[in-house]
């Protein structure tokens, strides 16, 4: 049995599971719907799976999240979902926390950050007794436009540690195009393998390297509400 | 001298950080530890000294908000109280601080205004919001080099220098610096982490004005409140109506019972604030049937108090057998003789005997009902379980 899927049916079984332990960088253009793709892979872990998810998000606010899957009527089981939010101390928002919503003075305190990610694993791990998580950072291309490579490849050292320690999923999103390319193969090291979208002719691909012994063909998608379709295979 | 308002670290510090020397807490990474500067500089305010926050992770005013949560009010030493603004500046915005840091990724720049206000202040506590911060921006070397400048002239101008650092993967250099060299004192903060962080610690790893005392404490951060010592889980145990309940509501600031016909069925919760120490009491139910609960609870517990009737010798042997069952899980326990108001009732020294138990045993009398005796109890287990610190 795997110990991880992403919910994209094609991909997952090409793939064959996710091991635990594993970090994933999830890398493609702007606009070619990478959000949209993490958080139907956050809604499968966490409905379907029965993960606990953890979403470091510094591109959209926490309740904006949370209204996104009610928009798409999606039910997200909130026992398991968590939000740290970097964006509303930032825009100065009204920051409540609550149960799924941890909120980081800014993309900046990577400490704060941290503090929150810890957090949340020790209440789904050791309150809950839930034995499989899954962070997700969203994204990595904003805390890098804060803070310099090293900064980030240190936390990213911590992090993508204790993802292994705890049998965890680490997914990390980032915008390709947006920094150099030795920036990125810096941080590739610390990756156990990618998810990569591409777009062509208006069409969008995404496939998995590193996940399975040879990267599995590009497949086809398109994105409709909230659901990822693969429509073809390259 | 100044305190940093932190429960037992002062009084590990010999008493608190005195004028000129240097502090550095060193935390580890997903552990809640921003909050000892906060607090640091907060209790030195409130003592009556001045204070300096340097921020440079955040803008000055999430940090006023952070004092908020823990419900301290720092704006009322206004006159007292400055900001060294070296954030907003790296986001291209205003700032109203009186120092501000125009180019905080240059480590000259930073350094001249930290000089300046090091030369222009009378005697303060300077706390340095994050230390990783400057680093991340400024360069190892860089940093390593002005902050040894800066505790330097500190010294000159008596202030205390207080700065929390995240000890994320630098290089063997600077973190050795940090801990060896660069500071009077170095205080870890730390996780107990099995697979994820489940629990807080500080200790001291050094301090150069005291005997070098290397105990540490659990610790919790509390909204408001901040830092409590915190032990997580006492248990309470004991015969039929020799008076648990009783003894947990008694001890505790909340507490709650699950109970039918007026005896405990499942289990009575409770939580303690008291002296600086922070923990959650957890009474079984007496009757036999219940006893894999006991085993239930004494696997995650961290001390016992065993209540028994001292009116009751009969029940000696049931309240011994439920000693037998936590003992091995290797408890540190303490005795309650409850029901000493009573007419009849054994004395510590009697019910000894009778359990035959060793002279390090503490034996408490109480009366769980009037509250005597029983934080006297808690202060003996609390020892036990910190080894006496």
């Amino acid at each position: 049995m795997s110990d991880y899927t992403l919910g994209i049916k094609e991909l997952d079984s090409v793939i064959g599971g996710i091991k635990k332990g594993s970090n994933i960088m999830l890398i493609g253009p702007p606009m070619s719907g990478k959000e949209t793709i993490l958080y139907s892979i956050m809604y499968y872990g966490a409905t379907k799976n029965e993960n606990a998810v953890i979403t470091v998000s510094t591109r959209e606010s926490a309740t904006h999240i949370l209204e996104w899957f009610k928009e798409q009527k999606l039910v997200l089981p909130l026992a398991r979902v968590g939000i740290v939010d970097c964006v509303t101390k930032t825009l100065g928002g009204a920051s409540v926390e609550n149960e799924n919503i941890k909120i980081a003075s800014s993309p900046v305190d990577l400490t704060g950050i941290g503090v929150k990610i810890s957090q949340f694993f020790e209440e789904y791990f050791m309150k809950k007794n839930i034995r499989k998580t899954q962070l997700h950072i969203n994204s990595l291309s904003t805390i890098l436009m804060y803070s310099n490579i090293q900064t980030v490849f240190r936390f990213l050292h911590v992090f993508t540690g204790r993802i292994k320690a705890a049998g965890s999923l680490g997914i990390y999103v980032l915008e390709s195009g947006m920094h150099d390319e030795q920036a990125i193969s810096t941080l590739k090291q610390l990756f156990d393998g990618l998810i990569e979208i591409k777009s062509e002719n208006d069409k969008n691909f995404i496939r998995a390297v590193g996940l399975s012994p040879k990267p599995t063909p590009w497949f086809e998608y398109e994105i409709e509400g909230a659901d990822v379709k693969i429509v073809g295979r390259k | 001298m100044i305190e940093t308002g932190i429960p037992k670290l002062d009084e590990f510090l010999g008493g608190g950080i005195p004028k000129g020397k240097s502090l550095v807490y060193y935390i580890q990474p997903g552990v809640e530890g921003e909050i000892f500067g906060l607090q640091t500089i907060h209790n030195s305010l409130k003592k009556g000294g001045r204070g300096v926050f340097v921020v440079s992770s955040t803008i000055p005013e999430i940090i006023k908000g952070q004092f908020r949560e823990f419900g301290w009010d720092i704006d009322k030493f206004k006159d007292k109280f400055f900001f060294v603004d070296a954030y907003n500046s790296l986001i291209g915005a205003p700032s109203n601080e009186k120092y501000v840091v125009s180019n905080p990724d240059n480590i000259e720049a930073f350094s001249k205004i930290i000089m300046n206000a090091l030369k222009e202040l009378p005697p303060s506590t300077i706390v340095f919001g994050s230390l990783s911060t400057i680093i991340d921006l400024c360069g190892e070397k860089e940093t390593m080099q002005a902050v040894r400048s800066w505790n330097k002239t500190a010294k000159l101008y008596d202030h205390v220098m207080v700065y929390n650092f995240t000890a994320w993967p630098y290089s063997e250099e600077t973190l050795k610096a940090i801990k060896d060299e660069l500071f009077n004192a170095v205080i870890s903060v730390g996780g107990i982490a099995e697979r994820v962080i489940f629990g807080q610690y500080f200790g001291i790893f050094k301090a150069d004005w005291t005997n070098e005392n290397k105990k540490s404490m659990l610790f919790r951060v509390l909204r408001p409140g901040g830092i409590r010592l915190y032990i997580p889980k006492i248990l309470v145990t004991g015969p039929f109506d020799s008076g648990k309940s009783t003894f947990v509501h008694a001890l505790s600031t909340r507490a709650i019972s699950v109970d039918r016909l007026g005896t405990t069925v499942a289990l009575d919760h409770g939580h303690i604030d008291y002296k600086g120490f922070s923990a959650d009491i957890f009474g079984t139910p007496g009757q036999e049937r219940f006893d894999p609960i006991i085993k239930l609870l004494s696997g995650e517990a961290m001390g016992v108090f065993l209540v028994v009737d001292s009116t009751n010798p009969t029940d000696f042997v049931r309240a011994k057998q439920m000693l037998e069952i936590t003992k091995t899980y290797g408890l540190p326990y303490v005795i309650i003789a409850n029901k000493q108001d009573l007419p009849g009732a054994l004395s510590p020294q009697e019910i000894r005997k009778q359990f035959n138990l060793p002279e390090d045993v503490s034996i408490i009398p109480a009366v769980a009902k009037d509250k005597t005796g029983i934080f006297e109890a808690f202060e003996v287990l609390i020892d036990k379980i910190t080894g006496g610190i």
